[in-house]
């Protein structure tokens, strides 16, 4: 294993060290953007919650081609966001790390909001009503109750979209291109490999990769098997 | 036994027995406006409650009894509609205290304890929260001590039974120093003899603390056991309340299985016997098993008795198996839910007694209206 990694190029470390800031900034600003979303879409009932989670859906059936696509006309020096930051002295999104990482809170929207929404569903509204009949209000709530007794649903949403992020390619081959320390992520630095018919140096990566998806899979999957259980009791 | 009467709207009085007025600025009833449409379920509230004792809201599942519930605690807001406990306004025109500001205990139908806290700090939790000036009439060690906590502090809320669970919510509710308790039918999901475990519990809650009681049920029994006053509520409106003696004798009861209520003292045991009076008349019945003479001490039970385990006759009976015989005049006759049957209401030292007959034995012996008769009575509950 020592050997494998001794081989690895610069290039290569410079691609894990961005994948994983990718993946850790996706990861932190969706558990903060979900939480509220997800929250509402297990409470409400309107017309718009089918909408709102279809939307959300969205990222699951389309081509990443296709998202990657509408975001750089988007962020793109000719897209609405785009033009209109360049107008106030600021750089357009598309080939940038921020650029990616809003296509990556995009595209892992739905592995953050899915795991959330089920584990309130679970949870149902009677504790939160138990903890207000005891003097709590909804700040204490969330902390007091919330948190703790959802605590399963937020790590499995966290590595799910940690993972989904890691795996990556579409999208952020479309909008970043393959800069790299800005936009060559690790699955697109396998592609670049290929292409260059760098098997081995492929090979490593892609086998890196296998085992840490692999392993957080895992995890998941034994973190659900408990929240049954707890959930039955 | 508190009295009381509903406000009179539209000049309309359900309930004739008053005796304590109860107006719309009350600083001693639970007042309460609601109207509520869902579908064909129309919920129509203008009354005000006692905030005294035990109260029972009794009705059939679906006439509006846990909505009403809610609408106190504030975990529903209808527009327009009005609570007020005693003195402190908790809904009017667009003011409305959110339920964690309101003084109220609650405990739910189904276990409710919070899965990730052990007992001890779900007992804590609303106690935890109090404000600093508040007033503590209940200590945690008092309400552990009460509902027999201290083997369950350290356990987690899936280690315990039903019974127990809704003993550690019933301690819980306390805690939060609740100036209105709030029961939604605690007991209906627990077995039998998870039900005779709490039972015990919630009437020396009622007497030893003080704090007034809203249940929710729609078991006879139970209310029976512990209402006060009971609130009988229809198709979302209260049909009529007053103190329960009286109101088991609404005619919507008699089709459940009319029984009657009587208040007794207790003048010992003797031979397994527990002696009874009411009044100037004595009856016995079979001790319960805590009654043993030498640590004795004189108490008050509330007897329970199925109008269909009350027999008449116009003379004593001596050659009869039946030692309970009680003289009673009559003081009305009621349709039954059978055709053939009569029930016979009865007035025994004050109280009132309802008597099952068929018609064909109350016209065999010619009963009327004011006759002194003597009620045999075959079967007793003790509470």
């Amino acid at each position: 294993m020592a050997e494998l990694f001794a081989t690895l190029s610069p290039q290569d470390w410079q691609a894990i060290r961005l994948t994983l800031k990718l993946c850790l900034y996706t990861t932190v600003i969706l558990l903060l953007l979900g939480t509220p979303l997800a929250w509402w879409l297990s409470l409400s009932d309107s017309k718009l919650r089918t909408a709102i989670q279809a939307i959300v859906a969205l990222p699951l059936v389309l081509p990443p081609t296709v998202l990657g696509f509408y975001l750089l006309l988007l962020l793109g020096p000719h897209g609405a966001v785009g033009s209109t930051l360049e107008q106030l002295g600021f750089n357009h999104l598309a080939f940038s790390f921020s650029g990616i990482l809003i296509g990556s809170v995009v595209y892992s929207l739905p592995f953050t909001v899915q795991p959330l929404m089920d584990s309130f569903r679970r949870m149902g509204p009677r504790p939160l009503e138990v903890a207000a009949t005891l003097g709590a209000c909804k700040l204490d709530q969330l902390f007091s109750v919330v948190l703790p007794l959802c605590r399963g649903g937020f790590i499995i949403a966290a590595t799910l979209t940690f993972a989904h992020t890691l795996g990556e390619f579409g999208v952020i081959l479309m909008l970043g291109g393959s800069i790299p320390g800005e936009t060559q992520v690790l699955s697109v630095l396998i592609y670049d490999h290929t292409e260059a018919m760098n098997y081995a140096q492929a090979q490593q990566l892609s086998l890196g990769l296998l085992v840490s998806a692999f392993v957080v899979l895992f995890i998941v999957y034994g973190l659900n098997r408990r929240n049954q259980r707890e959930a039955v009791l | 036994m508190s009295l009381f009467q509903i406000t009179a709207r539209q000049g309309k009085h359900w309930l004739a027995v008053t005796e304590q007025n109860c107006p719309r600025q009350t600083t001693t009833g639970l007042t309460l406006k609601l109207t509520m449409q869902r579908g064909d379920f129309c919920l129509q509230i203008d009354n005000c409650l006692p905030l005294r004792g035990v109260t029972a809201l009794f009705g059939r599942s679906g006439c509006g009894k846990t909505t009403l519930l809610r609408a106190i605690a504030g975990l529903d807001r209808h527009t327009g509609a009005e609570v007020q406990c005693g003195a402190t306004i908790w809904q009017q025109d667009g003011r409305f205290v959110p339920v964690h500001q309101r003084r109220i205990g609650m405990v739910f139908q189904e276990s409710s304890l919070l899965a990730h806290l052990t007992v001890e700090q779900n007992l804590l939790y609303g106690f935890k929260r109090l404000a600093k000036h508040a007033a503590i009439q209940l200590k945690p060690e008092q309400v552990i001590q009460m509902l027999e906590l201290t083997p369950l502090l350290q356990q987690v809320p899936s280690q315990l039974s039903g019974g127990q669970r809704q003993r550690v919510a019933l301690g819980r509710a306390l805690l939060s120093q609740p100036q209105l308790l709030l029961l939604d039918e605690p007991l209906a999901s627990l077995d039998q003899q998870s039900r005779c475990e709490i039972l015990p519990f919630l009437q020396s809650i009622a007497c030893q603390t003080g704090i007034p009681m809203l249940l929710v049920s729609h078991q006879l029994d139970d209310v029976v056991k512990l209402a006060d006053n009971l609130v009988l509520m229809q198709d979302g409106r209260i049909h009529s309340q007053g103190p329960l003696q009286q109101q088991l004798l609404q005619p919507q009861l008699a089709a459940i299985g009319a029984m009657s209520m009587l208040d007794a003292k207790s003048h010992g045991c003797n031979n397994h016997l527990l002696k009874l009076s009411i009044g100037q008349q004595q009856l016995q019945l079979p001790a319960p098993q805590h009654c043993d003479s030498a640590n004795y001490s004189p108490t008050s039970y509330r007897l329970r008795i199925q109008a269909r385990d009350v027999a008449l006759s116009l003379t004593p009976l001596n050659d009869s198996s039946v030692s309970n015989q009680l003289q009673v005049s009559i003081s009305g006759f009621n349709s039954a839910p059978h055709p053939a049957e009569t029930l016979v209401q009865l007035t025994l030292e004050g109280q009132p007694l309802q008597a099952l007959l068929t018609k064909h034995s109350v016209e065999r012996l010619g009963l009327q209206v004011g006759q002194q008769v003597y009620a045999q009575i075959k079967a007793v509950a003790l509470d």
